[in-house]
């Protein structure tokens, strides 16, 4: 279970982000894998946020409107019915006023006994009426009922009896007067037989009105107020400013009809403004009645549902992306792998290719250079022969010496050539079982002395799981043969070799021949397989041994590997399969043809 | 030692002439022809020992030749010595009873050991 986990991780682990090796490069299909990557990562999961982001901000814009427009809807609804309360509420009284006037006749009016019945009456019957009064024409208060004492107060010289005289019905703005109290006054204008006018007056009480408004307040973020045409408070507002001050608003158009607007207030705040100019059907009155709404809290159910959608849609971003980006690796991952593997398999290609070229020039050359070296042989050795069988010229050694000098460097040449051959040329391959235990003993047997005089200790190591194998006993023995020549050649007298085999999977073996010798530098392990590359003096060796270890390895279906350290030894890792098939390996075995 | 009578066949004149000398200071007789038809023609008249036959000749192939000899002689020992055989021409040359095939440049002490392991097979 841990074993399958951390194998998902390590698939998960970006393989790619450093190249494996430099010499692989100009193999690889694609350059920038990193690039690729990022690529995919923001392609895939644009694709993917793309229609969630679209589909939740439509989402959002529908929700918002619906919520609005419900708003909206809401506000003016209230804000028509306080209309139709306050305009009712005024307009009530003025009728009032006026069927008094038209009902009873001057002298009763002005009769103080008769104005204090009619505003007891008019008090029972509507309520909210302070005081009564009857004013000639002239502005002197003819007659009075009600708290205070104003009977004969003369109003002719102040503004609001001149402007009155224009009216036939009136309705004041709240203010305070001569009581300092809030209060509306209302007045109707009535003709005598004689053509002069009165105009009988009402001070309304504001709490009656102030308590209809308060009763259309929903919520404790609306806020219902009067106001007047240039904008002063009229009834308490709770946010906009006290009464008779200047609202904190800007007046708003005129329009007949209850109105709704979507507008941000002095503290920044969106708010819905429901208003309506206050007229009677009597009279027009100067009050515009303001309902305002802050929209942030009325929407507060609708901010919250938002809040946990933002959650909802930020959580399944960020799956998308932890998604996207693992899909991602995976798949940059398996393309990285198969590329490095044809990169590999390239490369390995390449200098199979290479050694095979190298092998049929070789070959090319060994056979051209033989019939001179065979002529030079044997005209050479027949000097020799006068030299040695005719024995007249037997007495001057110096020649005789020389011509040996030439008879060994055809030798040698002989054996290049040989040896050049041998590598290329296609060798039947004959299988049969053999006990890598008896191979490699047989193969040790040549060296047994030499590690007993040098004191160099050679363990053998068979795994027991190691079964026979199907291969080429001959050309097995030749390659172990090769490797341990060259491994005893590399060590000091008592360093160690090791020869290992072991089971590779189910259908390989490999045998690991390692000393702990001199090492060879890291340059140098690319070319050892080449022909004629050789570290030992000019003479020793003819660098085609390791060439032709290489060429029987691959004869016999299998790979051979390196591993050295410059002074630490070298590890050779033949591997090969347990069973080989003959026809296979005619097939494979393009070496050297 | 018993005188063996040699046919060398190559079209190295130089090659073949040297290498007979060299047979004939150790007690051989050779012959030597060029050309693969003449090899059989002295073949057909002559009491041959062994036969060095070289691959490439500029008539016909040292197969063939090889060939040619076998029709009518199969028991005259016949050694390929040759600068150019290929593994083919080995197989070849085995099949048809070619006593050995040796790449140039052949060792004359190599040659007498042959020799001699013919001269005591025919003894």
């Amino acid at each position: 279970m841990i074993g399958r986990f951390r194998k998902v991780l390590g698939s998960l682990r970006l393989q790619f982000y450093h190249r494996a090796s430099e010499h692989l490069n100009p193999y690889f299909t694609f350059t920038d894998y990193r690039k690729i990557w990022g690529i995919g990562i923001f392609l895939l999961a644009v694709t993917a946020l793309l229609p969630l982001m679209v589909v939740t901000i439509i989402y959002y814009q529908l929700i918002q409107k619906s919520v609005d427009s419900e708003l909206i809807l809401r506000t003016e609804r209230v804000a028509s019915n306080a209309r139709r309360a306050v305009t009712f509420f005024l307009e009530e009284r003025l009728n009032a006023l006026r069927f008094t006037v038209n009902e009873i006749d001057y002298d009763q009016l002005t009769n103080p006994n008769h104005l204090a019945e009619l505003l007891r009456n008019l008090k029972l019957g509507f309520g909210g009426l302070t005081d009564l009064s009857v004013i000639s024409h002239s502005g002197i208060q003819i007659a009075y009922a009600g708290p205070f004492k104003l009977e004969g107060k003369n109003y002719s010289k102040q503004a609001w009896f001149i402007e009155w005289q224009k009216y036939n019905f009136y309705v004041s703005d709240i203010f305070r007067g001569y009581r300092d109290l809030p209060h509306i006054i209302i007045a109707v204008k009535s003709f005598r037989p004689d053509g002069t006018h009165f105009i009988l007056r009402a001070t309304l009480e504001t709490e009656r009105l102030i308590q209809t408004l308060s009763s259309y307040e929903t919520g404790e973020h609306a806020d219902i107020f009067l106001t007047n045409r240039s904008g002063t408070i009229q009834t308490p507002s709770k946010y906009y400013g006290d009464i008779f001050e200047k609202m904190a608003l800007p007046v708003p158009d005129f329009s007949s009809r209850t109105e709704t607007i979507m507008a941000i207030d002095d503290q920044r705040l969106s708010i819905i403004t429901g208003y309506a100019f206050i007229s009677t059907q009597i009279a027009d009155t100067p009050f515009i009645l303001m309902v305002i709404k802050q929209k942030a809290k009325m929407i507060g159910v609708w901010l919250e549902l938002r809040s946990k959608i933002n959650w909802f849609v930020g959580f399944a971003i960020m799956i998308i992306i932890i998604v996207v980006a693992i899909t991602c690796t995976y798949m940059v991952n398996k393309l990285y792998l198969a590329d490095k593997a044809k990169a590999e398999a390239m490369a390995a290609m390449e200098q199979s290719c290479q050694l095979a070229s190298i092998g049929q020039l070789a070959a090319g050359v060994a056979h051209e250079i033989n019939n001179p070296l065979a002529l030079i042989n044997e005209t050479a050795g027949y000097v020799k022969d006068l030299f040695v069988i005719k024995k007249q010229y037997s007495k001057d050694d110096e020649l005789l010496e020389n011509i040996d000098y030439i008879l060994e460097a055809v030798e040698r040449c002989g054996t290049i050539t040989g040896q050049l051959l041998g590598f290329a040329r296609k060798f039947d391959v004959k299988i049969q079982r053999v006990n890598l235990n008896e191979v490699i003993s047989d193969v040790l047997v040549f060296h047994n002395k030499e590690a007993e005089y040098r004191n160099v200790s050679v363990v053998v190591d068979i795994s027991k799981d190691v079964p026979e194998i199907d291969t080429d006993r001959g050309k097995l023995q030749q390659v172990l043969l090769n490797l341990v020549n060259n491994a005893f050649q590399a060590v000091d007298d008592g360093c160690n070799l090791a020869i290992n085999a072991a089971l590779e999977g189910r259908d390989k073996v490999s045998i690991t021949i390692s000393d702990n010798g001199c090492g060879m530098p890291e340059e140098n392990l690319s070319k050892i397989f080449e022909p004629f590359f050789t570290t030992k003096e000019r003479g020793q060796g003819t660098g085609l041994g390791l060439t032709i270890t290489y060429g029987l390895v691959k004869k016999l279906n299998g790979n051979i590997s390196v591993i050295s350290k410059e002074m630490e030894g070298t590890t050779f890792i033949i591997t090969l399969p347990i069973r080989m098939h003959e026809e296979l390996s005619k097939n494979e075995n393009s070496f050297g043809r | 030692m018993k005188q063996y009578n040699l046919l060398i066949v190559d079209d190295e004149q130089r090659f073949a002439d040297m290498l007979a000398r060299r047979l004939n200071l150790r007690g051989c007789n050779c012959d030597v022809c060029y050309r693969g038809r003449e090899a059989v023609k002295i073949l057909k008249k002559k009491k041959i020992h062994l036969v060095l036959l070289d691959l490439h000749l500029p008539d016909i192939y040292g197969t063939e030749v090889l060939t040619r000899i076998r029709k009518y002689d199969e028991r005259t020992p016949v050694i390929i010595v040759t600068g150019h055989g290929t593994e083919k021409d080995r197989r070849e040359c085995m099949r048809q009873g070619a006593y050995a095939f040796m790449h140039k440049p052949v060792g004359i002490d190599e040659l007498m050991t042959i020799l001699a392991e013919i001269g005591e097979m025919s003894a």
